[in-house]
């Protein structure tokens, strides 16, 4: 038994020795005081929205470069910035890991991003536990995040009913639809872009022939189809990625004759690019978003494209979470600028009131903050067309000015919403 | 391993609990309660590795026992966690109950979930087992994406607050820990108990030999079913520590990736040891927030080690103390051919090792 119990015994002190020397070793890499600003950024790095990381890191190279500094950091009057990255994929799950990780390990004084809309609304729960630190949001979407009540979250683009803002009335007063049928994928981004149409088409008259949710990744939609009413005169397809790509090709099989309406996510690159034979089906549908049409050219617009496919891993042109990364990173520069990198206390309340008080001309249109710290900017509606050499691209319809925030958030909705 | 002699001499009883694996126990106990006065920041120490180890291992812990004891590989252990947190969710938060009783219907919520499962999967064994759990929990994963009414579908159930059960105040973060602490070890208590009692006994039998436990006169399924259900049951408990520390209930919670990383916690702690699990859930958790830290490719990292874990310490981490013991011991070879817990594999492999040492 003696010698049993010594044999033993040599792995357990190995175990707890390690064990130990683990504990320690990690410990002492935690934090540290220092005068300067650390940003924590949030992107997606892995999952199908992995390019998220590249994205945001073009943004803010382009918004760092003009001070000097690099997407690691500047200076701003003589406080230096480190910016750290932590990569999520996309989930609510990550997210919470990454955000108490820059905030408890990193020890950031401000925490920017996150890119998808499930990592927003548990980054404003988060937020709401640690008011010492202020979020400026990337490029999460959902309806509900500045509704919340977290006074240190800053949100400097639209929310997704708000890229929906106009569509409907051009739907129901310039295309004359009305009746409409509503496909869209059964999350939370597509019930507050659907919602935000479908607000506004009801007010203006129009009416609900159906709505069918799906899940995203679906593939077929052939008994979705058959199921559209004869008396539809457009369908919404509040579809994203492969998913929209799949419904336009079964689109012209099945032979669908109404004109589309796309969601914000819609008709991006993906969808247009993937296949020419959708053009029948494809052109002449509307959509709305943040993002402007190729033929749009303010100088700001023309000074960022410029930049951005200068950064490295950038797309050919920038796409929309590169765009609301940038505008909600820049937000975040120049109110640092303004108090001259001082950040006031208690709970940073000088770069809040900066923030709060921010009206600047971003490449997408003015942009400045409501009461709920949510920002009020331009809209885009598009329109694909078909180009002189058969590709499909975009043409911009109209800039829908001062675009402000609903006070609802949208659940599954069948009709219109209440 | 896969069975145990329960101890039989009263005179020796205290002696007989002197074992390794005792002292492993006590050692990762103590470890785990200093853990929050020896961290520096235990606001991201506590809850980012802390109670993620104890609620992933307590999960864990009920598919080692399955395979350990039952001699079933369940891939739903994850879900049954995930259904008592919606149930938290659901009662505390969609119904406004107090607490303590949703966390009691939650509970058993889970454990008949696991029940249910049980008798529809218990005359499978092996892959068909392993399938059909791993499609039960896709199913639920469905439904919770899309069941609004209960689920709120995507968008899960949030916020659900650590709440003051009166005797203990959750919301206070190392309180928080230590209830979990708690749970994590009266789970462990409870499988322990069970692999020593005569249902535990029998159960090993029927792992053992379905046919002959059968034919003396047991009803194989039915103390399969009861095996699945206790399993279910830790399952859900670790699911009140999930719930509680993420604050929030929404389908990644059931996810594929969720019940893998459930499997990748098991197998690198050690899929047949019961407190292992828990060395398997810190490496984890210590690799989901430092990986990054290292290399833009964390992910390929984290699937390294896993690899690494399967062909170095196929017993997992746990493995390990026998591998060192071989490493340091002078009957090397002796000891590797008599050798104990570990595979064939890992003691050539020690003893190899060992060879390599005394050439030297």
């Amino acid at each position: 038994m003696k010698s049993l119990l010594k044999k033993r015994l040599l792995p357990v002190v190995a175990i707890a020795a390690t064990a130990g020397l683990v504990l320690s070793g990690c410990s002492a890499a935690g934090g540290g005081e220092t005068k300067e600003i650390k940003i924590g950024v949030l992107a997606t790095d892995k999952g199908n929205l992995a390019f998220g990381m590249d994205e945001a890191k073009a943004a803010i190279g382009v918004s760092m470069a003009a001070i000097g500094g690099t997407i690691d950091g500047g200076e701003i009057d003589g406080v230096p910035i480190t910016i750290v990255y932590e990569g999520t994929d996309g989930t609510s799950a990550s997210a919470q890991t990454a955000v108490k990780k820059l905030v408890e390990n990193d020890g950031v004084d401000i925490v920017f991003g996150p890119v998808s809309g499930d990592e927003g609304e548990t980054v404003v729960q988060y937020a709401l536990t640690t008011p010492e630190v202020t979020y400026v949001n990337g490029s999460a979407s959902p309806v509900g995040m500045t509704l919340a009540g977290a006074d240190n979250f800053f949100r400097f683009h639209g929310d997704s009913a708000m890229w929906m803002g106009g569509l409907g009335d051009y739907a129901y007063n310039e295309k004359g639809y009305k009746k409409v049928y509503a496909i869209a994928e059964d999350y939370s981004f597509p019930y507050d872009n659907a919602g935000g149409f479908f607000s506004e088409f009801c007010a203006a008259g129009g009416d609900v022939t159906g709505n069918a949710w799906v899940p995203v990744g679906t593939t077929d939609y052939s008994s979705i189809i058959a199921q559209i009413p004869a008396d539809t005169d457009a369908v919404y397809v509040g579809l994203g990625g492969a998913d929209a790509a799949s419904f336009l090709s079964q689109a012209v099989t099945a032979g669908v004759q109404k004109p589309l309406i796309g969601g914000t996510i819609a008709v991006d690159t993906t969808a247009l690019s993937g296949d020419a034979n959708i053009a029948e089906v494809a052109v002449g549908t509307i959509a709305g978003g943040p993002v402007p049409g190729p033929d749009y050219d303010s100088p700001e617009w023309q000074t960022f494209v410029a930049e951005y496919v200068k950064q490295p891993k950038a797309f050919p042109s920038p796409s929309i979470f590169s765009i609301l990364y940038y505008n909600s990173f820049n937000s975040l520069l120049l109110a640092l600028q303004e108090v001259k990198g001082q950040l006031g206390s208690p709970d940073q309340k000088d770069l809040r009131a900066a923030l709060t008080a921010l009206e600047w001309t971003s490449p997408t249109g003015p942009i400045s903050l409501d009461g709920n710290r949510q920002a009020i900017v331009d809209n885009f509606l598009i329109e694909v067309v078909q180009g002189a050499d058969g590709t499909l691209t975009t043409k911009q319809i109209s800039q829908t000015s001062g675009v402000a925030q609903g006070t609802k958030t949208y659940d599954r909705f069948e009709g219109c919403p209440e | 391993m896969s069975t145990q002699t329960p101890s039989s001499s009263t005179g020796s009883r205290w002696k007989s609990w002197i074992t390794a694996q005792n002292i492993v126990v006590v050692v990762v106990l103590l470890l785990a309660l200093v853990f929050p006065l020896v961290v520096d920041r235990p606001r991201f120490w506590l809850p980012n590795i802390g109670v993620r180890t104890l609620w992933m291992g307590t999960i864990a812990m009920s598919l080692v026992f399955l395979n350990r004891y039952v001699g079933l590989l369940s891939l739903a252990q994850m879900t049954f966690a995930g259904i008592c947190s919606y149930g938290v969710g659901y009662f505390s938060v969609t119904m406004g109950w107090p607490i303590i009783p949703s966390i009691i219907l939650s509970l058993g919520v889970g454990s008949l979930a696991g029940y249910v499962t049980a008798l529809i999967a218990v005359r499978t064994k092996a892959i068909y087992f392993m399938m059909i759990t791993l499609a039960l929990s896709q199913v639920f994963y469905s439904w919770a994406s899309q069941a609004i009414e209960v689920t709120n579908a995507r968008r899960g159930i949030a916020p659900i607050p650590r709440p003051d059960l009166g005797f203990v105040n959750l919301n206070d973060i190392t309180t928080f820990y230590y209830f979990a602490l708690f749970l994590a070890v009266l789970s462990y208590a409870i499988f322990r108990y069970t692999a020593k009692s005569q249902f535990g006994l029998a159960i090993q039998g029927i792992k053992d030999s379905p046919e002959r436990m059968s034919a003396l006169g047991y009803n194989v399924n039915r103390y399969r079913t009861a095996a699945l259900t206790l399993a279910a049951f830790v399952a859900s408990i670790g699911g009140v520590i999930l719930v509680f520390d993420r604050n929030q209930v929404d389908p990644s919670f059931v996810s594929l990736d969720a019940t893998l990383n459930i499997l990748v916690v098991a197998v690198v702690g050690g899929i047949g040891s019961l407190g292992g699990v828990f060395i398997g859930g810190f490496v984890f958790a210590m690799l989901q927030n430092f990986a990054q830290d290292f290399t833009d490719r964390y992910m390929t990292l984290t699937g390294l080690v896993f690899i690494g874990v399967l062909l170095f310490f196929p017993a997992g981490l746990v493995g390990l103390g026998p591998i060192i013991r071989r490493l340091f011991s002078k009957r090397a070879k002796t000891s590797a051919s008599t050798g104990s817990s570990e595979t064939p594999i890992a003691a050539r492999r020690a003893g190899k090792n060992n060879k390599k040492g005394q050439h030297k």
